[in-house]
């Protein structure tokens, strides 16, 4: 299976993230081709600023991707993931827009012509692959570990087609498959986590990152796992002064290669500003 | 106001704000907002507002600029009004009359300049950007950086797109496009 990745910029930052998609990936017969020259989505800042350039660029991306033969592009952070498919939505009903996106892309010989799905990597390996392709490569014992699915925002909604709005369960099917237990009932799995908003209103944002901690804390997880580099920073990164037991916050990818026998170092776990030690 | 129907005006045809017509005035959009709380007007007061022509109040409350971006309004809501989508328009339109910077508008730039310039962002010129105008801000978030750094997760160097002369061309031409239109 082959596949036109787009790592968007957060994606080298994040802990551990490209080292355990690249093991998992490997190891599960995906091929993840990073789309050449790729560029910054523009995300929430340039929609929230410019009105065609925070369309061009996800076009470009996209351009990018048809130019070299993709069908599908596969995000690995919610905010890039919606980015570009609402950007490929918008540009699919607006011909007008389109044209207009397409003259400023002719500057650099590329055309967006939309022929391209876009994807979440968590959700291509549930849905592409079947269970059994997955569980023959597990090698460690999970089932006594509880972890927490945090989906965040910008996966389901407002699409919710491939999955639920408010109570997704992809992941928790993911986290199942691969030995361990998804925590039940979690309610603040698709509670936002403030995204970009921490920078500037911290004070804001962490009562929202307090209630997704103190519900998995509380029903009995003792991990959080995660999607998006964005939300990882944000719930890791604002345990300080909660009063409430620290909870490691894991890429669903290191979940994945933990079960498959890889090691904690092979996974980057240290990078975790909340350290993950494996109790079982 | 004169200046305010003309705003008013902007905000329905350049903005295409015609949906927020279909209003119904339910409040969910508030109630399932997680800044609300923080707002100077929940999101249904403010399309009330900018329904009425009250634009200049309307583009200086802080509303828009708390939106997260999380769609939990834009699913709920009854009359399937694209609310996320109509913050945007208005922050934009905020900024086009001038109004006093909020601090998202400053971080929102600090975040393009460093894409505009390279097509790619770091975390670091990011931040970097928004620290100069914010110095409260870059102490506060100083002991994260300094745990980032140590875990070697800080990308100091700035990563270009390879053709970053046809990047930036690309983005000169919407520049001029977006000013023609």
């Amino acid at each position: 299976m082959k596949y036109g990745f787009f790592p968007g910029c957060s994606y080298k930052g994040a802990a551990g993230y490209k080292e355990s998609t690249e093991a998992v990936s490997q190891l599960l017969g995906i091929e993840l081709v990073e789309i050449k020259d790729w560029n910054c989505c523009g995300a929430t800042s340039y929609w929230s600023t410019q009105s065609l350039e925070a369309y061009v660029l996800p076009a470009r991306i996209m351009a990018l991707a048809e130019k070299q033969e993709f069908s599908e592009i596969v995000n690995v952070c919610n905010a890039c993931y919606s980015t570009l498919r609402k950007a490929h939505e918008k540009l699919t009903q607006d011909s007008d827009l389109k044209q207009k996106v397409n003259l400023a892309l002719a500057e650099e010989g590329l055309t967006y012509s939309g022929n391209l799905k876009i994807r979440h990597f968590m959700e291509v390996i549930v849905n592409d692959l079947k269970a059994d392709d997955i569980k023959k490569h597990i090698k460690k014992d999970l089932s006594g570990l509880v972890v927490a699915p945090y989906y965040g925002c910008q996966l389901n909604r407002p699409w919710a087609d491939i999955d639920d709005a408010y109570y997704p369960v992809l992941m928790d099917r993911l986290i199942e498959i691969v030995g361990a237990k998804p925590l039940k009932n979690y309610s603040a799995k698709t509670e936002c986590c403030g995204a970009a908003h921490m920078v500037a209103h911290k004070d804001f944002c962490i009562p929202l990152n307090n209630r997704i901690i103190k519900d998995a804390v509380s029903k009995g997880a003792q991990s959080i796992c995660t999607l998006c580099p964005l939300c990882q920073l944000n719930v890791d990164s604002s345990q300080q002064g909660l009063g409430l037991p620290k909870m490691p916050v894991i890429f669903f990818t290191q979940l994945m290669g933990l079960a498959f026998g890889f090691s904690e170092k092979d996974l980057m776990l240290n990078k975790l500003l909340t350290p993950f030690k494996m109790a079982v | 106001m004169m200046a305010d129907l003309v705003l008013r005006d902007r905000f329905f045809k350049k903005y295409h704000g015609q949906e927020i017509e279909n209003c119904i005035q339910c409040g969910t959009c508030t109630g399932s907002c997680p800044l609300a709380p923080y707002m100077d007007y929940g999101p249904r007061q403010l399309f009330a507002m900018v329904r009425e022509g009250d634009m200049t109040e309307a583009l200086n409350a802080n509303t828009m600029w708390f939106c997260v971006s999380c769609y939990n309004c834009v699913v709920k809501c009854p009359r399937g009004i694209s609310i996320t989508d109509h913050m945007y328009s208005l922050k934009k339109m905020a900024a086009e009359i001038g109004i006093k910077p909020p601090k998202m508008l400053h971080l929102y730039q600090s975040f393009n300049a460093p894409v505009e310039k390279h097509g790619r962002l770091t975390d670091v010129a990011a931040m970097a950007g928004y620290s100069l105008r914010h110095p409260g801000a870059a102490f506060r978030n100083m002991p994260l950086g300094v745990k980032l750094a140590a875990k070697k997760r800080l990308e100091f160097k700035p990563r270009p797109v390879d053709n970053i002369t046809g990047f930036k061309k690309v983005m000169e031409k919407a520049k001029e496009i977006e000013r023609l239109s």
